[in-house]
This record gives C-alpha cells, structure tokens and sequence, in this order.
C-alpha cells in the first residue's frame, strides 16, 4: 500500500518530466547557442596560440612555403571567427535567429578542425620524428578540448573532430608503416568515443537548460498566481463589504419601510416583521415571531383557503404580485391588504423563507368605492336635468311650438348649444372614468367599415352644415369587414369628422378614405383643410385636456377628453390612431384596425 | 311589424318637467295620444285602463323603479304582452341587456332629443313581431 510519503515523490518525478517539456524550445535552443558562442574567445585565442607555436615547431621542414601558407590560413580564420562572434553578440535577434547562428558556428567549426586536419595531413609525412610525434600529440589534444567547447551541440563538435582527424587518418593508413596502419584503426574508434561523449553531454545540457526554464516558467507562474491570489483576496474582500453593505441598506428599508415586511419559513411561521408591520396588526414584532401566519393575520374563516395558496406558492416557487386578501389586526378589525409573496430559494431548488410585503387598501377601496357611485350618481343627476334644458329648448327651437322672435331664437339656440356641450363633457368624463377603472365594456361585432363610416357621415353633416364644410367620401369605400363595438367606433368617427369640420375653413371639404393595409388591417382616414397640428402640440395630442389652443375649446366648442377616448377605444378594440400632415397644410387623422375574414 | 300605426303612449315617469317635454313631443311632433303617470305605484292600473299600444318607462323612480315595474307588468295578464320602452340616464350595459331579454322593446338613453322622440318610439314599434 502507498503511503502519501511515497507516493510523493513519484508524483514530483513525473512533476519534473512533465516540468521540462513544458520549457519554450525556441528559448532553450538560443540559451545552448548562447553557452557554444560564450566559449568562442577561448576557443579563438586557444586555437591561435597552438597554431602559433605550431607553425614555429614545424617551420624547418621541406614545404616552409605550406607552413606560411597554412599561418596564414589559420590567421585568416581566427579572424572570420572573430568576427562571427562580434556579430552574435551585437545581434538583436539572439532567440529568434538562434538556428542561423548556430549553423554558422557549426561551419567555423568544420572549417577549424579541417584546417587542423589539412595540417596534419601535409606535415605528418614530411617532418621527421619527433615533430611527428608532437603533432600527434597536438592533434589528440585538440579533438579532447574540443569537446567541452562544442559539446552543447554534438553534431557540431562531430564536424570538428571529423574534419580534423579523418584527414590525418587517411595519412596514417597510407603511409606505408604498419605502426601507423595501427594507430589509423584507433583513431576512428577514439573519434566514436569522443563523438558518443559529446553526445551524454550535449543530453545533459539539454535537459539541463529544460529544467533551468521550466523553473523560471514555474517561478514565474507562481508569481503570477500569488498575484491573482492576493487580487481575488482584494476583491473577496470588497465583496464582503458590499454584501454587508447591502444587507445593511435592506434591513434599513425594511425598518424604515411605510409596507409591512415580513419574513416566513416554508411551513408559514413568521420569522421577522418590520415596525410598519407592527403598527398594521398592531403586534409587537416578539409576539408575532415564531407564530404561524394564517393564526396571527387572517380571519378565521379565511384559513383553509389561506393554507392552500400557501402550499401553492411553497410548490410553485413563483412570486405572486397584488394579491388581495382580508385580514384580520390585533383588535379584531377586519382589513383589506394586498400583497406581494417572494419566495426565496437556494441553489438545491428548495424554499428557505419567503418574504412577504402587504399594504392596507381598505380606505383605497372604499375611495374607489365612493368614487364609482358618486360617479354614478353624479351622471344620473346631471343627465335629468340636463333632459329638460336641451328637451325644452330643442321644442323650442323646433318650431313645433309655434313662431318666435328673431332675437329670442338667437338666445335660444345659444342656450340649447352650450347646454349640449356641458352633455357632451360629462359624457366624456364618464367615459374617461369608465376606461381608467377597467369598467368601460366594449360589445364587438363584426361591422362593414365602409358601412360604418358612411352611416357616421350622415349623422354628422347637421353638425359641418354649421361650420359650412362639407363631408365627402373619396369615391365609393370598399367592402371591409372589421371586428368592432359598433357604438364605439361611430363615437370614434364622430369624433374625428367634428375635429376636422371645426377646424377646416368655410367651404371647403372634408375627405374620408377606406384602404387596405398591409399586415391584413384596414385604414380610415379623414383629411381636413385646417391650419394643422402646431408643432409643440403634436406630443401631447392624445393626452387628455389637450387642445392645441385654449382660446378654441371657448370658440369652437370640445373638452379635449375626445381623442384621449379615441386612443384608448381603438387600442381596446385591437387597432391604433395616428396623424400626419404639416402645420399650415392641413391634417390627416387616422385610425387602423384589423380586418376580419 | 304591428298591423296598426303607434298612437296610444303611457309613459310613467316621476320627474315632472320632463312629463311635460314628453307629452309635448309625442304630443306635438309625433301626433300621438299620451297618457303620462307620476306614481308607479299606481301605474299598472291606470295603464290596464288607458290600454296603450306602447309603455314607455322611466328607468329611476321612487318609490318602485322601472325594472321592477315593467316585472311586475309581465306578471299581469293585462299587460304581460304589452311593448316596454325604457328611458334611463344611468344603466349598465348589462342591465339593458338583462332587460332586453325578459322581453323589453328598447332602451332610449336620457337626455333624448324631444324632436326625434316619435321617430325613435315609431322605429321601435315597427321593429315589434
């Protein structure tokens, strides 16, 4: 069985094979270029020196003309290697040129040892003994201390070493002495040798300059990661703060909260309330805790139905918004609340509390409450009146009842006008009324638009006879069926035709168009000579009491609910209203609604 | 469509300028006989006894109002199968709907025109089976 203590460093061998391949073999091939070009300068001076004394020993021999020749030879390349390594170090582009370099170098050394080798191979057979045995002797020394000049790239110290001695072996072998026959079967063997030695070494160094950059890349790497650490601890750190900030800020909005809060766990016992919701239940905060809800909050027979919408809620896991629920205070007074329920959920899907925030409506109600049946009332009360004033007038006015004087008349027909203006602003308060409390019904059918619009036509020329403009449909309207609240939509018209007649100048004509549209709707528009919509009002036009100038509503009668109640009736009857046209050029007031199959 | 032309109206209604204006409509633009009745408490008897073609009912009375009235009308022989008209300022869609379907004729809506009252009552009765 292992032991932790073993198996650790078996884990750390493999660590470490896996450490060196993952050094950039770019880097480490320029850092054993690097180490070869390091040992030039003893390599150049060392070469020279030897050949200088070389040269000296070997001078008296019969070819002092070669002696000179290969001097100069040897000074020539001492200089070209010179210069190669003031290249190498003065290049910029060590790392990524290192291949280049290396092949160069590879080459003086080729071009060194075979300089050696041609020495040996020319004054090996012409001196005599000794200086025999002296170059030898130079010749071994020189293929030894090749090797731990060039042995950072074994091919390299192969070319020098070969390029020295296979010249000198080709010599021994002919020279016609068996001694020498001999010694020319060692030298290859000597040569392997060296070569093979060259070669442990050059592993050595690799592996060597791998693990030199894996820890640099390891130090490096874990340099960065303390630095990440240390980063992720800062913002741990802020984090914490702005959580507890946070949670600072909602205690202090639930405290200060006029809503009552209240926090529940899953089986409805109330965990925490806030001091509004203290004061609407009128329960301490330590009385309520620990209670379950549907006992401390709710009217007794409210709690069947109380726990079922509570297992729904816990099962569903979905907030409910505007709940409105009867509940019951400390002092038995019954309240209407509505409520809002947040379930609160961990990550395993499982509710951990809910928060729950109610508000008392009960006088809200009652506000809408009364305000529905002043409403009510207030229509039903005017509208009597209202009966026998424009009734009584319009007999009047009628002739029915006989001649009447000019100027009587005059006062007549003011009074029964304006009293059918005072109708038409109630009206279109109530209806105002009716759609922002949702009660406005619409009865939809489906109607012959082109129908519809001719009818309202009709029941409008009594009104643009008044302001002398004529109402006129461009050529015959086609055939459109429209799902539609017959009265409504005539409302809408209506509306739309009195708008125009009253703002287009004495004689001239309002034009009604039918079109199909795309997107299967249909477009009703009226088009009108008038001034057109100024530029600043254009907003606001479907707003409510919105009349471009005030000075109209006294001159030409409106409220400004009509087209705010025309927005709205054809929004709820699925289409929308528009307007186009430029001040001074006359408008065009539209409206669009789906067309039914 | 009824075989003879509308002529006979009661119309109960409590609100007695608006009696006046009606009675002067039907009267005077429309050429028609009225009977008008201020208590609708008493109403089934004088319409029993004025037998009119058409009833015409105020929707808001004291007292009773015009629904329960024109229930009350279905429950007696007499004037079971008599047309109702209401005149109202106030009712829902609903109830109008409600109302035509236990049988009423029409519903005109307060404040009517005095001028086109007749024409209105005729395009009624001539809608009748």
């Amino acid at each position: 069985m292992n032991s932790p203590s073993t198996a650790a460093p078996q884990v750390s061998a493999a660590e470490s094979i896996d450490l060196r391949q993952s050094a950039d073999p770019r880097r480490i091939l320029a850092d054993r270029v690097r180490q070869l070009y390091s040992q030039m300068p003893l390599a150049i001076v060392g070469s020279f020196l030897i050949s200088a004394i070389a040269a000296y020993e070997l001078r008296e021999g019969r070819f002092v003309e070669i002696v000179v020749f290969w001097a100069g030879l040897v000074v020539l390349l001492t200089l070209a290697c010179a210069g190669l390594y003031w290249g190498y170090r003065k290049s910029a582009r060590k790392i990524e040129e290192a291949a280049q370099w290396l092949r160069w170098l590879g080459i003086s050394a080729l071009a060194i040892g075979a300089t050696w080798g041609f020495a040996g191979a020319v004054f090996f057979p012409s001196h005599a003994d000794e200086q025999q045995v002296f170059l030898a002797l130079v010749i071994s020394l020189l293929v030894a201390a090749g090797i731990p000049i060039y042995a950072v790239s074994w091919p390299i110290y192969a070319a020098y070493a070969a390029g020295i001695l296979f010249p000198f072996t080709y010599v021994l072998a002919t020279f016609g002495n068996k001694l020498f026959a001999e010694i020319a079967l060692i030298v290859p063997a000597f040569y392997l040798l060296n070569v093979g030695i060259a070669y442990r070494l050059n592993g050595v160094f690799d592996s060597g300059f791998r693990l030199r950059h894996a820890y640099g890349k390891l130090t490096e790497d874990y340099t960065a990661l303390n630095q990440r650490l240390e980063q992720q601890l800062v913002e741990l750190e802020e984090a914490r703060r702005q959580v507890e900030a946070s949670g600072r800020k909602l205690a202090l909005f639930a405290e200060r909260s006029p809503i009552a809060v209240f926090e529940f766990d899953p089986a409805g016992r109330i965990l925490s309330a806030n001091p509004a919701a203290e004061t609407l239940f009128g329960f301490s905060s330590r009385e309520m805790v620990g209670r379950p809800g549907t006992d401390t909050l709710f009217p007794s027979g409210a709690k069947d139905d109380i726990r079922a919408r509570w297992r729904s809620l816990i099962q569903s896991r979905e907030p409910v918004f505007g709940l409105r629920l009867s509940n019951t205070r400390r002092d038995g007074a019954e309240i209407t609340c509505e409520w809002s329920l947040t379930p609160l959920v961990n990550p395993e899907n499982l509710v951990i509390s809910v928060i729950v925030q109610g508000r008392d409506i009960t006088q809200q109600l009652e506000a809408e409450r009364m305000k529905q049946e002043f409403t009510s009332t207030l229509s039903h009360e005017l509208r009597t009146p209202l009966t026998s004033i424009i009734g009584s007038l319009q007999l009047i006015n009628s002739g029915v009842l006989g001649e009447i004087e000019k100027d009587t008349l005059e006062l007549t027909t003011i009074a029964e006008r304006n009293g059918q203006r005072l109708l038409d602003l109630i009206n279109d308060i109530l209806d105002v009324e009716k759609i922002e409390s949702g009660k406005l019904t619409l009865f939809p059918e489906v109607l012959d638009l082109g129908e519809l619009v001719n009818e309202s036509l009709a029941l409008n020329r009594g009104f643009a006879d008044g302001f002398k403009v004529r109402l006129a449909t461009a050529g015959e309207l086609a055939q459109v069926r429209v799902n539609a609240d017959r009265k409504r939509l005539l409302q809408v018209m209506t509306n739309l035709l009195s708008n125009a007649a009253k703002f287009s100048p004495e004689g001239s004509v309002v034009d009604v168009t039918l079109e199909n549209i795309d997107g299967g709707k249909v477009r009703v528009g009226v088009h009108d000579c008038g001034p057109g919509i100024p530029e600043d009002f254009r907003d606001r036009i479907f707003g409510r009491f919105a009349q471009a100038d005030m000075s109209y509503t006294r001159q030409k009668g409106g409220t400004g609910l009509g087209l705010s109640i025309c927005k709205r009736l054809l929004e709820m009857m699925g289409g929308r209203i528009g307007f186009s046209g430029r001040e001074g050029s006359g408008t065009t007031f539209w409206f669009e609604l789906p067309q039914q199959a | 469509m009824p075989a003879q032309a509308l002529n006979r109206i009661c119309y109960v209604e409590d609100d007695e300028d608006i009696q006046r204006i009606v009675r002067m409509s039907l009267e005077r633009v429309g050429k028609m006989t009225v009977e008008v009745v201020g208590d609708p408490l008493v109403a089934i008897d004088r319409i029993i006894a004025f037998k009119p073609d058409l009833v015409m009912l105020d929707w808001m009375m004291p007292g009773m109002d015009g629904p329960t009235l024109y229930r009350k009308m279905l429950e007696t022989p007499e004037t079971k199968s008599m047309p109702v008209v209401f005149i109202t300022a106030k009712a829902s869609q609903r109830e109008l709907d409600e109302l035509r379907k236990l049988g009423a004729a029409g519903t005109i809506s307060k404040p009517f025109s005095p001028k086109d009252l007749p024409e209105q009552l005729r395009a009624i009765w001539q809608a009748l089976p």
